[in-house]
C-alpha cells in the first residue's frame, strides 16, 4: 500500500467533491468557449451576418433595447405575466396537492381529472383561448396558468404522499386532530419540497409566456421578439433569448436564496 | 398494591391478503400492564410484537379482542398513549423546545405552563444545552431523546416504545437504556416497549411478555424475580447479579426453539 499522501490528485475523479474555485472556473470556462466559437465563426465569415450577428453587436444591441427603447416596459410586462400566473396556479396547486396528497378520498377524486390534463399540451389551448379572452392579458394568463398547475399540482401531491408516516402517526399519538395533523406537521414537513417545486415549474411558465407572446401579443419580450422578425433584425431576436435566459437564472435564485432563507434548519443536516 | 392501567383481552390481528387468503399475525394476545410498570413484548421477528403495539397505540385495529386502557376501550389513537418510534420523528422545522411543546401546545396547555414541563422534561433526558438547537444538528441518540420528552411532557398515561433504540449503536443504547430506567421513576409513567434485545428486555422489564412467532401469541410471561422489584444499575452490576445469567439463558432457549418452528 502506498502512503494515501502519495496519491495523484486526478482531474477525473468519481464522485468526488471539487473545490470552490475549479467550479467557478469551470462554468466560466464553458461559457467563454461559446462564446469564443461564436464570435470566430461570425468574425471569420463562416456564416450569413444576416442571420446570425456576432455576439459583440447582440450586446450592443442589448444594450440600446434598454437604453433606447424602453426594453425594460417589455421586459416589465413579461415578468408580470409570469408572476400573475404563477401566482394563480400556486394559489390553487398548493392547497389542492396537500389535501390530495393527505387525503387519499380526496386524491381520487381529483387525480384521474389533474392527470388527464397533464397529458393536453397547452399551447392547443390557444385558439380557443383567443375566442373566449379576446386578445387581452386574460388568454395569455389562462395560457400560462394552464401550462403549470396540473404539473404542479401532481408535484405538490407527490411530495405530500412522501412524508413519513410516522410523523403523521406521532402527530396523532400525540393528540393532534386531522386539521392540526395537516397544517402543523404534513404542511411544514412539506414545505421544502413545494418551493422546490414552485422553482422548476417556474421555467415551464417562462416556457409558455414566450409561446402565448409570440403567437398573440404586442406586447411583451416575445411580442419584441416576433416584431423584430419581420425587420430581419437577428440581434435584437438573440437580445430577447439572452434576456429571457437572464431573467429565468435570476428567479431561479430567488427561488434558491427564498429556500435556504425560509428553512434555515435544512442547513447543517447530519443526513 | 399496583392496579392495572392497561389491559390486552384476547387480541387478535388477521390481514387479507390477496385471493382471498389471511395471515394471522397476533392470535388472541392477552396481558396486562401495571401502573408505572414497564412492560417489555419480546420475541423473535414475525410474532407480532410491533403490531401489538401499534394496536394498543390505537394505529391498527385488532380484528378481535379488546384493549382497554384504564376504564376505556381503545377505538383510535389519542394522546393518552404516547408513542416513540425506531426511526426517527423529530420535527425538523422546530427547535429542540418546541418540539418538545408540540404536543402541549396542540392540546391547550398554556404558555407558561408548556415551556416549564418542556424544560423540565428536557433536562430529564440531558438536553438542556440544546434547547434552541435544531433536530438537524443533533446526533441520532438525541434525536431519540427529544421524542421521549416530547411524548412525556405530553403526560400520557402509557408511553408505547417500538425498538426505540434500534437504530442506535451499542454505546448510546445503553446510556439510553439506563436513562429509561431513571425517567420510569421520575417521571411515573408506565411503558410499554417492543424489542428484540434480550439483555435491554431483562434490565428494563418489571415484565416480559414473551410472543411466539407465526402466528403472535404469548409464549409465556417472565417477571425477572431477581431484580427484585427495583431497577439495578448500572448495566455491569445487573450482568453480575445472581439469576441474571439464568434468567438470559432461558430466554435464549425460548428464542432459539421459535426460530426452528420457522
Amino acid at each position: 500500500m502506498r502512503p494515501s499522501h502519495a496519491r495523484k490528485s486526478r482531474f477525473l475523479e468519481v464522485r468526488r467533491s471539487i473545490p470552490r474555485r475549479q467550479a467557478i472556473l469551470s462554468a466560466i470556462g464553458i461559457w467563454i468557449v461559446f462564446f469564443g466559437i461564436w464570435l470566430i465563426a461570425t468574425e471569420g465569415g463562416w456564416v450569413n451576418e444576416l442571420l446570425v450577428p456576432s455576439p459583440l453587436k447582440v450586446f450592443q444591441t442589448t444594450w440600446n433595447l434598454f437604453v433606447d427603447r424602453g426594453f425594460i416596459g417589455d421586459i416589465g410586462i413579461s415578468v408580470g405575466r409570469v408572476v400573475i400566473a404563477f401566482a394563480m396556479a400556486a394559489a390553487l396547486s398548493v392547497p389542492l396537492g396537500v389535501m390530495m396528497g393527505s387525503f387519499p378520498a380526496i386524491e381520487a377524486i381529483f387525480a384521474p381529472f389533474v392527470s388527464a390534463w397533464r397529458y393536453l399540451p397547452a399551447p392547443s389551448f390557444i385558439p380557443i383561448l383567443l375566442m373566449w379572452f379576446g386578445t387581452g392579458e386574460a388568454p395569455k394568463l389562462a395560457l400560462l396558468f394552464l401550462g403549470v398547475v396540473f404539473f404542479l399540482i401532481t408535484l405538490v401531491m407527490d411530495h405530500t404522499k412522501n412524508v413519513r408516516m410516522e410523523l403523521i402517526e406521532t402527530a396523532l399519538t400525540l393528540g393532534a386532530n386531522r386539521s392540526v395533523t395537516v397544517m402543523h406537521v404534513i404542511l411544514p414537513a412539506v414545505l421544502p419540497d413545494i418551493v422546490t417545486a414552485m422553482r422548476q415549474m417556474l421555467a415551464v411558465t417562462w416556457t409558455y409566456l414566450v409561446i402565448a407572446e409570440i403567437v398573440a401579443s404586442t406586447t411583451g419580450i416575445g411580442a419584441m421578439m416576433m416584431r423584430a422578425r419581420r425587420f430581419l433584425k437577428t440581434d435584437e431576436i438573440l437580445s430577447g433569448i439572452i434576456v429571457i435566459g437572464a431573467l429565468g437564472l435570476l428567479f431561479d435564485l430567488l427561488f434558491k436564496a427564498a429556500h435556504r432563507w425560509l428553512f434555515p434548519y435544512l442547513k447543517e443536516s447530519r443526513g | 398494591m399496583s392496579s392495572t392501567v392497561l389491559q390486552l383481552d384476547r387480541i387478535s390481528k388477521t390481514f387479507q391478503l390477496g385471493g382471498g387468503r389471511e395471515l394471522t399475525a397476533v392470535d388472541r394476545v392477552s396481558f396486562e400492564v401495571e401502573e408505572n410498570a414497564i412492560c417489555v413484548l419480546l420475541g423473535p421477528s414475525g410474532c407480532g410484537k410491533s403490531t401489538v403495539l401499534r394496536m394498543i397505540a390505537g394505529l391498527e385495529t385488532p380484528t378481535g379482542g379488546e384493549i382497554t386502557l384504564g376504564r376505556h376501550p381503545v377505538t383510535g389513537p389519542g394522546r393518552d398513549r404516547g408513542m416513540v418510534f425506531q426511526a426517527y420523528t423529530s420535527f425538523d422545522w422546530l427547535t429542540v423546545r418546541r418540539n418538545v411543546e408540540f404536543g402541549m401546545k396542540i392540546n391547550g396547555v398554556p404558555a407558561g405552563e408548556r415551556r416549564e414541563r418542556a424544560e423540565h422534561f428536557i433536562r430529564l433526558v440531558g438536553l438542556s444545552k440544546f434547547l434552541d438547537a435544531y433536530p438537524s444538528q443533533l446526533s441520532g441518540g438525541m434525536r431519540q431523546r427529544v421524542a421521549i420528552a416530547r411524548t412525556l411532557a405530553n403526560g400520557p398515561e402509557l408511553l408505547l416504545m417500538d425498538e426505540p433504540f434500534g437504530a442506535l449503536d451499542a454505546e448510546t443504547r445503553w446510556q439510553m437504556q439506563e436513562l429509561m430506567a431513571d425517567v420510569a421513576e421520575q417521571a411515573k409513567t408506565g411503558m410499554v416497549i417492543v424489542t428484540h434485545d434480550i439483555e435491554e428486555a431483562i434490565f428494563l422489564a418489571d415484565k416480559i411478555v414473551f410472543l411466539s412467532a407465526h402466528p403472535g401469541r404469548v409464549k409465556e410471561e417472565i417477571v425477572p424475580a431477581f431484580k427484585a422489584g427495583g431497577r439495578i444499575r448500572p448495566k455491569e452490576e445487573l450482568v453480575q447479579t445472581p439469576g441474571y445469567a439464568e434468567l438470559e439463558r432461558k430466554i435464549m432457549r425460548l428464542m432459539r426453539e421459535e426460530g426452528q418452528h420457522e
